[in-house]
Parts: C-alpha cells; sequence; structure tokens
C-alpha cells in the first residue's frame, strides 16, 4: 500500500491512538482486498446505530474513540435507531432500552456526526454526485449510491464505515474502480412491475438467485426513485448485491461495458409468483402492517393517504409507517400526519421494523410490501409475514 | 511438528490451545463479548468459552457489527490469543486490529480440518507461519 505522509503520519499514531487504529483498520482491509491506494471520501453513512444491532460492546469502542476526542472529518450521518427518538413509548420500547439507545446517539453526536436516523439519507437533501467516492453502510443506501446516482462506495460496515467518516479516507478497490462495477447478467423484465412490491420482489427474486453479480436490468419503464429503491434494497438483503444498472435509466447504464456479460435470465410472472407465494404466510388475523423499508418519502406518505380514501384502519390492527425525521417535520407533512392518524395510521421516524425490538418481539402475524423487511423479519422463524402490494393490504386492513 | 503457511493480517507470535469451529461463526449474536462463550446454538462449539484459546474458524458471517463483539471480548479480559480463519473479512479484520489480536488467515489448505481443537499451536507472524505440536 502506498501512503501519503499525512497518512503515513496517521498510520504511526502521530494523531493518537484511535486515529492510528481506525487508519490501520483501512489500510488492512484495503490490503487484503487488493487497494494499493487510499482515496478520499466526499462523505460517510454509518449503520452500527439500533441498541438491538450493536449491544453492549459498542460502548468499549466509544471509549476509545472519545479518550482521544476524535471527531469525524467529512459530514457524516446516521442509519436508523432502535425506536422512535420521540414517541418510543408508543412503540412499546422499555425505559432500559431507551437510555442505551439515547447514549449512543448522543456519543456520536460528539463526534461530529449528524443524527439523521435513516437509511435514506439520498431523500433528505443528501444526494450523492456522479463519481464521488463515498463510505456508506446501509446496505440499500449503498446501493441507491451507485446505481442511481453514479457514487462509488463499497458496502461498509458500521466499523469501517465510521473508520473512513473520521480518517476521511477508504482504500481503493471494488466498486470504486471502474472496472468491478460492469455487469455480468443481463434480466430481461418481463413480468408487470407496477407496484412498489413488484419491485422488492424482482430485487429479492435477483438476490437469491445471483449473490454478489451485478445485474443490468432491461424492459423497466417509468421507474421512479421510490421504486428503484424497492428494488435495490430487496437485492442487497437477499443476495448482498451493492450496484445494479438499469438500461436507459440509471447513469452508468448507457456507456457501461456490455461485454463481460455472460447470462441473460428472464424474470417472468411465475418467478414474481415465486416470491409473492414464499412471503405468504400470515394465515392467522393480522395483528400489524409495516410500511417503510426503506424509509418512505413524502410522496409514498400521500399515497398512503390517498390509497386509503375515506377509510379507517380496522380496530385491532397496527398500521405503522416508517420515514425520517427530517421529511416529516414541514407543516404540509404535519396536516397529512395528523390526518393518516384519524385513520389509524401511526408514522414512526429515527427507527424501522428491522431495527427495533418491538416488532419481532410483540407482532406475530405482520404484512409487508418490501420484501427486505420481510426477509429480516423472518429470519429467526418467530414472525409470519406476508408480501403484498399496498393497495391488497389497505384492501384487507381497512373498512 | 507441522508448519503451515499463512498470511499474516495483525502481527503476533503466540502459543496456545486451539479451538476449532467448523462452521462460520458469527461474533454478532454468536459470542458474548462479556463471557468469552459461544452463544451460537447452531455451532458444535456452543457453550466453550474462546477466552485464551487460538480461534480458528473458516470465516465470518453476519452483521458487521461484529468488530464491536470482538474488542469487546479483549476489553472485558475474555478475548483469545489468537485468530486463524481460511479467509480474513472486514468483521474480523476490523475485529483484530482494534483489540490487537494476532490474526492470520489463507493457509494452503482448509485450517479448520488441518488443526483440531485441542491441538497445541504456535503463530508466528514473523516468518508467516503456524507450528502444530500434535499431542
Amino acid at each position: 500500500m502506498f501512503l501519503t505522509k499525512e497518512q503515513q503520519k496517521m498510520l504511526d499514531g502521530e494523531y493518537g491512538y484511535a486515529i492510528a487504529k481506525l487508519t490501520q483498520l483501512i489500510v488492512k482491509i484495503g490490503e487484503v482486498n487488493g487497494a494499493i491506494r487510499l482515496i478520499p471520501i466526499k462523505n460517510a453513512q454509518i449503520a452500527g446505530v439500533s441498541y438491538l444491532t450493536v449491544g453492549e460492546p459498542i460502548f468499549s469502542f466509544f471509549n476509545m474513540l472519545s479518550k482521544d476526542n476524535v471527531k469525524v472529518s467529512v459530514p457524516s450521518w446516521l442509519n436508523p435507531a432502535g425506536m422512535d427518538m420521540k414517541k418510543w413509548k408508543e412503540m412499546g420500547i422499555k425505559n432500559d432500552f431507551a437510555e442505551k439507545q439515547r447514549r449512543i446517539i448522543q456519543q456520536y453526536q460528539e463526534m461530529g456526526i449528524q443524527t439523521t436516523l435513516t437509511c435514506t439519507p439520498y431523500l433528505i437533501g443528501h444526494k450523492p454526485k456522479f463519481g464521488d467516492h463515498l463510505a456508506w453502510s446501509e446496505s440499500s443506501a449503498v446501493s441507491i449510491a451507485n446505481a442511481y446516482y453514479g457514487a462509488r462506495t463499497n458496502r461498509e460496515g458500521g466499523p469501517s464505515s465510521l473508520a473512513s467518516a473520521i480518517t476521511g479516507f477508504t482504500a481503493d478497490y471494488g466498486l470504486h474502480k471502474k472496472e468491478n462495477r460492469v455487469p455480468r447478467i443481463v434480466v430481461d423484465v418481463e413480468a408487470t412491475i407496477n407496484h412498489f412490491s413488484d419491485f422488492s420482489a424482482l430485487g429479492y427474486w435477483y438476490g437469491e438467485k445471483f449473490h454478489g453479480i451485478i445485474p443490468y436490468f432491461r424492459s423497466i419503464k417509468n421507474a421512479y426513485i421510490d421504486q428503484v429503491k424497492m428494488l435495490g434494497a430487496a437485492m442487497a438483503a437477499s443476495g448482498s448485491v451493492a450496484h445494479f444498472h438499469i438500461a436507459k435509466y440509471t447513469p452508468e447504464a448507457e456507456k457501461v461495458d456490455l461485454s463481460y456479460v455472460s447470462e441473460t435470465v428472464t424474470f417472468d410472472e411465475s418467478d414474481k409468483k415465486q416470491i409473492y407465494d414464499h412471503f405468504n404466510q400470515t394465515k392467522e388475523r393480522v395483528n400489524l402492517v409495516v410500511i417503510g423499508c426503506p424509509h418512505t418519502s413524502l410522496e409514498d406518505v400521500k399515497l398512503i393517504d390517498s390509497s386509503l380514501r375515506d377509510k379507517s384502519v380496522k380496530k385491532g390492527i397496527k398500521f405503522w409507517v416508517f420515514s425520517s425525521r427530517k421529511l416529516m417535520q414541514n407543516d404540509k407533512a404535519k396536516k397529512l400526519l395528523t390526518n393518516l392518524e384519524e385513520k389509524g395510521v401511526k408514522i414512526f421516524t429515527d427507527t424501522c421494523m428491522v431495527v427495533s425490538p418491538v416488532v419481532r418481539e410483540n407482532y406475530k402475524n405482520i404484512l409487508t410490501n418490501s420484501a427486505k423487511a420481510a426477509f429480516y423479519l423472518t429470519r429467526d422463524g418467530t414472525n409470519k409475514i406476508s408480501l403484498l402490494s399496498l393497495s391488497e393490504i389497505i384492501e384487507r386492513v381497512s373498512e | 511438528m507441522k508448519t503451515i503457511k499463512i498470511r499474516t493480517i495483525v502481527e503476533g507470535t503466540v502459543e496456545g490451545i486451539a479451538l476449532v469451529s467448523p462452521i462460520p461463526i458469527s461474533f454478532f449474536g454468536g459470542v458474548d463479548a462479556e463471557t468469552g462463550i459461544i452463544t451460537d446454538s447452531e455451532n458444535p462449539l456452543f457453550g466453550e468459552s474462546l477466552t485464551d484459546k487460538i480461534f480458528v474458524f473458516p470465516e465470518s458471517k453476519g452483521s458487521t457489527v461484529g468488530s464491536y463483539v470482538i474488542y469487546g471480548l479483549s476489553v472485558n479480559n475474555v478475548a483469545p490469543l489468537a485468530l486463524i480463519a481460511n479467509k480474513a473479512e472486514t468483521i474480523v479484520i476490523a475485529g483484530a486490529i482494534l483489540a490487537n489480536i494476532p490474526f492470520v488467515d489463507k493457509a494452503d489448505h482448509d485450517v479448520t480440518i488441518l488443526i483440531k481443537s485441542g491441538d497445541k499451536i504456535v503463530i508466528d507472524t514473523t516468518q508467516n507461519i503456524v507450528k502444530l505440536k500434535k499431542e
């Protein structure tokens, strides 16, 4: 690995123990992956926020960092936490968990990290630019940064994205290099994909079949960001796919080298049905609906409102929507939320169904329009879930 | 005595007793950072302690915050003496660096077959080798 003088100083401990360790971490990960240099990053998106997913060990790590009083050196923001920071009691979060969660967020804040608590930073103004090098860790955001914006980031872990946020560098390997961003498989999308859940089913199907391989989707028409984020999130969850192309749509698609494509596959109606059938598990009475994986945009929330029309959610069923605090703060959104609350729809921010403990613990029969949420919530076998389109969900749970 | 060539990820020369996991290990959710006990019920080593052992495993899996678990093991003085994997991945690299635990990978053969639990082994990263002293 070739290091600049400044990077060498960081590694040698001239800026303290914590910086040396974090630099060593990035250098070593780089070396193992064949990198020969470090590159500066524009910004970082850091996972490892929910107390559910980091547990007690994070505090030992924070102690090491705070001894040296380290701060981030590039704009950095946080993934969702384990609870809505204001309405956590309503979610059923216990005091002890809330206390630990607040401590974690405070520690990150003290390092200069923005407490956005969202998996969709690009929906709240942090849109990556084409060609930007980033260190993002939330897998769906990684996929959108690469595919939809043409920025460059590997799928970082919580620790490595934090190390990059503080040092300002990542190692130059993987998706930072143009030659590793080419598609290997062409997917002809023959099935009709309209609903968010259809995009999600397509992503889930692809990821499960072609783990880690960059696809080039043909014949997807009229996709927009809220649909693409469902596709990317599901692919990342089922198959760790961190980048993809959509013909005539995503920014790299037009010029990308297709000569590495070794296979063309088709996604047809029967493939789509197979995914919906796999997540058709709720035989008993449904007690919860979860929407917002990834976090909803304001348009997504409006769509829920307009789909409900003048109906309300049936008694005994909870309808939870997850989004980012920033999007739900303006006056227009607030009015919409009040309206929705009256119809039995609850919007939580800062968290989601996957990283909060309460969904898994307290609700057994769940409906969602996200295959990613379905995947994570059924992994340990305690929940039953059905993947449906938003309109089907509303049909089932409203009156 | 058998000598195996390895790649050094984190330096250190140590001698100890091997504990071998035949399947990939998830440090997050699979190892208790306070006690060093393996808590993954699907692992044949369920209930055993990593503490002061040379922990041998094929690769890691699961959440990337597993790195913090490895760091926690060392802060709580229940860390393994060293780590040997077939394939070093980001989770364990980050954890071993933060915790200063010697870590090697890339032997010519599957380390989880070459090495048996209870074997006495020496890791010498100055020479990039692991020596197997079968008892």
